[in-house]
């Protein structure tokens, strides 16, 4: 377990055994403890829900549905005396769920993201349906789900909830700071970077809607020993709507977020009762606080944390220092060509973008491909890392063939390319984005890459380091995973003169220190003269010339390209 | 096999419902770019504005044509609420606001109507237009089809043939590129939402009675309405028509087969399930990220 998610699980760990004993002594009104179980359970749900809506940014609309089915195979094996008792049970109605969640996100995975809210709208209109017919198991018999006999009381059984809360809480955190939770971040943020990054866009957001239905069937097996008995009313679509709702105010995927959502599902009701209002008021304000979340794109609590890190300002973190001797070791390859290209052509409709581009870049060595504008040096690298749906043409890397690969096959192979923008997710930390770009890299490592670079400290929030910054971190990233090959997208643009001359040194040292070739996109001619040792021209999708870089860039025609005029001219 | 063609036909109404629904979604999200969740909520409103009145003891056709200038006030709210505050946002983020703004509007229209306490809905057509192969076709049934294909055609027309429309369509994603065109963007989204708000609460006011007409089940028919939608994929006007009328023909057939009539409402699942798993052949990026 990482260090940071150790610390954040402690807090939640100390602020339950507060809350446990509290209740544990009867210290509170049962009638409170009662109310404080169901914002307990509320927040289970809820943060099955945080993990979809909030880290991979689908709508998800049918939440308690899992959690009915979670809710009715407890009451089936409550009916058939099954063995192992509620927690076994509740166990078991968590799995129950997990196919369905599975099933229901596989035809949204490839597609736009709406089509999820529209299969589990849908999902859920369904469900309401089937459920109605049917009776809560037992419930003709007056059969009610017990409680476990540790936990039999109202305190107890909250004692019982604040366990599993808790549980559920920290597995969630230790997930979210894996590789896993941050290919889910990164998934939401930008699908093609988080492919580039080998990450399977399909495995990431199943793998999430397989563990959020999971929690959520959970939740629902809460609720049957909460209750012992249940209707379908519980499980309504306009229940999951309004958990949606309130999941985006607050921010469910936080540990503070989903309580301070149970709290608002529970307590409002409550006081309105209390207040003789009528209570579906508060789903208006749910609404409204969704909507006001959505528009400052902040959720309340991010809010919070903000201004408490205003109040607590954190140390300034110096830029991560480590001796070079920490660098992971070079992967050894043969000599020869690392990537070849031949013949490729990319057409969109009429246009053609490439006509029968051939480029190789030899293995040690960094290759520079040049061009003006609009001459196809990025649709030559979507190419080649698998971006595009069809071209024609052979790519090898190494000696074998890459067509039919997708993208984050390409990238597992050995292919690995930054973008012109910037495309981390700004939620991950420094170190978080080393580890999802390349997997099993020690803390060291990291620190000595970051160093290498002048990258900021591991912990720093990606979205408190500067624009300039985050494209050297990109280039660490890339080359952090060691590929056979490093496909660079103008990574000198917008750095001054020099941070770019410094770059272009680290670049050049990219071959020795790491073994991976380099195809260097850029328009920074100083760069490339200074790191390349052979220069690919392009043009209107056309190789005009190629060589070593103090030939080729000479070339009236290159100059021509470039300048749009003939080269008397220009002397003139 | 005539009992089954009652039935089915039976349905044309919701059938129309649906087209009409789902057309006005594909409207609205090619022209404002927003996979509105609310759009049935926004007819339900202007529809129980119509019932309040009758039930008031108001004539009716006034009190039809307030409910329809009702439905379109909720509908140039809704929109002024997406255009104002996220006019440049992604298509999710539009998503997730409207899914916000439905459960508000339902939550809303449950306590100003009583809940699922029933209300006294006027059948507007009653009667049959006429016999085919002796089977009854009502007079709702063809009036909301006839409205559907009506709005398709417009809808078709208006994008195809008029150059704001083409500039619109260009522009759905870019609402700032329109208005560097010179186009009223802010004016024009509003007609949209004012628009389809008209022709949904006409489409909810016919179907209404065959419902047990409470504020909820009238506003989830943006169920059956998107699943239309994703027939069309959110592109084609006709084959969303198709869709909705076929979700019609298939939902009354379900509701005479006794085993199955009780899970018809999961039909529009089945559907969109159907309808993703077929359109996901090949691979696609997620917009344009």
């Amino acid at each position: 377990m990482k260090r940071a998610s150790l610390k954040a699980s402690l807090i939640v760990i100390a602020a339950a055994l507060v809350a446990g004993s509290v209740a544990w002594l009867g210290l509170l009104p049962s009638y409170w403890v009662f109310l404080a179980t169901s914002v307990l359970i509320t927040g289970v749900a809820l943060q099955s829900l945080g993990l979809v809506a909030g880290r991979t940014g689908m709508i998800a609309l049918c939440q308690m549905s899992f959690a009915g089915v979670g809710a009715w195979t407890v009451g089936y094996l409550n009916l058939a005396e099954a063995p192992g008792g509620l927690p076994v049970w509740i166990l078991i109605g968590g799995l129950a769920a997990v196919p369905l969640g599975v099933a229901i996100g596989l035809p949204a995975l490839r597609l736009r993201g709406i089509n999820l809210a529209i299969v589990t709208l849908s999902f859920a209109t369904a469900f309401d349906t089937i459920l109605a017919t049917m009776t809560y198991p037992g419930q003709t018999d007056f059969l009610q789900v017990p409680r476990p006999e540790l936990f039999d009381s109202d305190e107890g059984y909250f004692v019982f909830v604040l366990l599993c809360y808790v549980a559920v809480a920290v597995v969630l955190e230790v997930l979210s700071r894996s590789r896993l939770g941050a290919s889910w971040l990164a998934v939401r943020h930008s699908e093609r970077a988080a492919a580039a990054h080998g990450v399977s866009i399909a495995m990431a957001k199943l793998s999430a809607f397989a563990i959020s239905a999971f929690i959520a069937g959970i939740s629902g097996g809460l609720l049957a020993g909460y209750l012992g008995t249940l209707v379908s009313e519980n499980f309504g679509m306009m229940q999951s709507l309004s958990l949606y709702a309130v999941a985006v105010m607050t921010g469910a995927h936080f540990a503070e977020g989903a309580i301070i959502g149970g709290l608002l599902v529970v307590m409002f009701p409550e006081i309105l009762r209390r207040l003789d209002l009528p209570q579906d008021i508060g789903n208006v304000l749910f609404a409204i606080g969704a909507t006001q979340a959505l528009s400052t794109g902040e959720t309340m609590s991010e809010t919070f944390r903000r201004q408490l890190r205003k109040l607590m300002p954190a140390r300034v973190k110096a830029a991560a220092s480590a001796s070079a001797s920490d660098l992971p070791a070079p992967v050894s390859r043969a000599a020869g060509p690392a990537l070849s290209i031949e013949n490729l052509t990319v057409r969109y409709s009429s246009v053609v973008a490439l006509d029968g581009v051939s480029l190789t870049v030899a293995a040690g060595t960094v290759a520079g491909l040049i061009g003006p504008n609009g001459a196809g040096k990025s649709t030559f690298i979507d190419a080649v890392a698998g971006f595009l749906s069809s071209y024609e043409g052979s790519i090898k890397l190494g000696d074998k063939p890459l067509e039919g690969m997708p993208a984050h096959l390409r990238a597992r192979a050995g292919v690995r390319r930054t973008w012109q923008t910037n495309r981390i997710a700004p939620e991950l930390t420094v170190g978080g984005y080393l580890a999802l770009a390349a997997k099993g890299l020690s803390a060291s490592e990291t620190k000595a890459i970051l160093g290498w670079l002048d990258c900021p400290d591991p912990d720093t929030l990606v979205v408190s380091v500067d624009a300039g910054t985050r494209r050297l971190l990109d280039v660490a990233g890339v080359v952090a995973a060691r590929p056979a090959v490093v496909l660079l997208d103008e990574p000198a643009a917008g750095q001054s003169h020099e941070e770019s001359v410094r770059l272009g040194q680290r670049i050049a040292e990219i071959p020795k220190l790491f073994g991976s070739a380099v195809l260097l996109v850029e328009h920074d001619m100083d760069l490339v003269r200074a790191v390349c040792s052979e220069v690919t021209v392009l043009d209107f999708g056309r190789v005009i010339a190629s060589g070593p870089p103090a030939k080729v860039l000479d070339q009236g025609s290159v100059k021509k390209a470039y300048l749009g005029i003939e080269e008397e001219s220009v002397a003139a | 096999m005539n009992a089954l063609l009652t039935s089915a036909v039976a349905g044309l109404t919701a059938g129309g419902t649906y087209a009409l629904l789902g057309v006005c979604a594909v409207f609205t999200y090619r022209l404002v770019a927003v996979v509105n969740f609310t759009g049935a909520a926004i007819g339900t409103a202007g529809t129980f504005v119509l019932i309040a009145l009758y039930e008031a003891g108001f004539p009716i056709w006034p009190s039809v044509l307030a409910g329809i200038a009702a439905g379109t006030l909720v509908g140039v709210a809704i929109g002024f609420i997406m255009t104002r505050w996220f006019g440049e946002a992604g298509a999710s983020t539009k998503a997730a606001v409207t899914v916000a703004l439905l459960v508000g509007i339902i939550a809303i229209g449950l306590r100003l109507t009583g809940g699922q306490h029933p209300h006294n809905m006027p059948e507007l057509f009653p009667g049959s237009a006429f016999r085919m192969a002796g089977v009854e076709v009502t007079i709702a049934s063809v009036l909301t089809i006839g409205l559907a294909a009506l709005f398709t055609v417009l809808a078709d027309l208006f994008l195809n043939n008029t150059k704001v429309g083409l500039n619109l369509r260009a522009l759905a994603d870019r609402p700032m590129a329109a208005e560097l065109l010179g186009i009223r963007v802010q004016l024009l989204s509003l007609l949209v939402w004012g628009m389809t708000g008209a022709f949904t609460t006409f489409a909810l006011m016919i179907i209404a009675p065959q419902r047990s007409p409470n504020f909820m089940t009238l506003s989830l028919l943006v169920v059956p309405a998107l699943a239309a939608a994703l027939v069309g994929l959110f592109r084609s006007f006709w084959r969303t028509l198709a869709g909705g009328i076929g979700l019609g023909l298939v939902e009354g057939m379900a509701s005479s087969v006794d085993s199955i009539s009780q899970y018809r409402s999961a039909i529009p699942f089945l559907v969109v399930l159907a309808v993703l798993l077929w359109s996901q052949r090949e691979a696609r990026w997620d917009e344009a990220r």
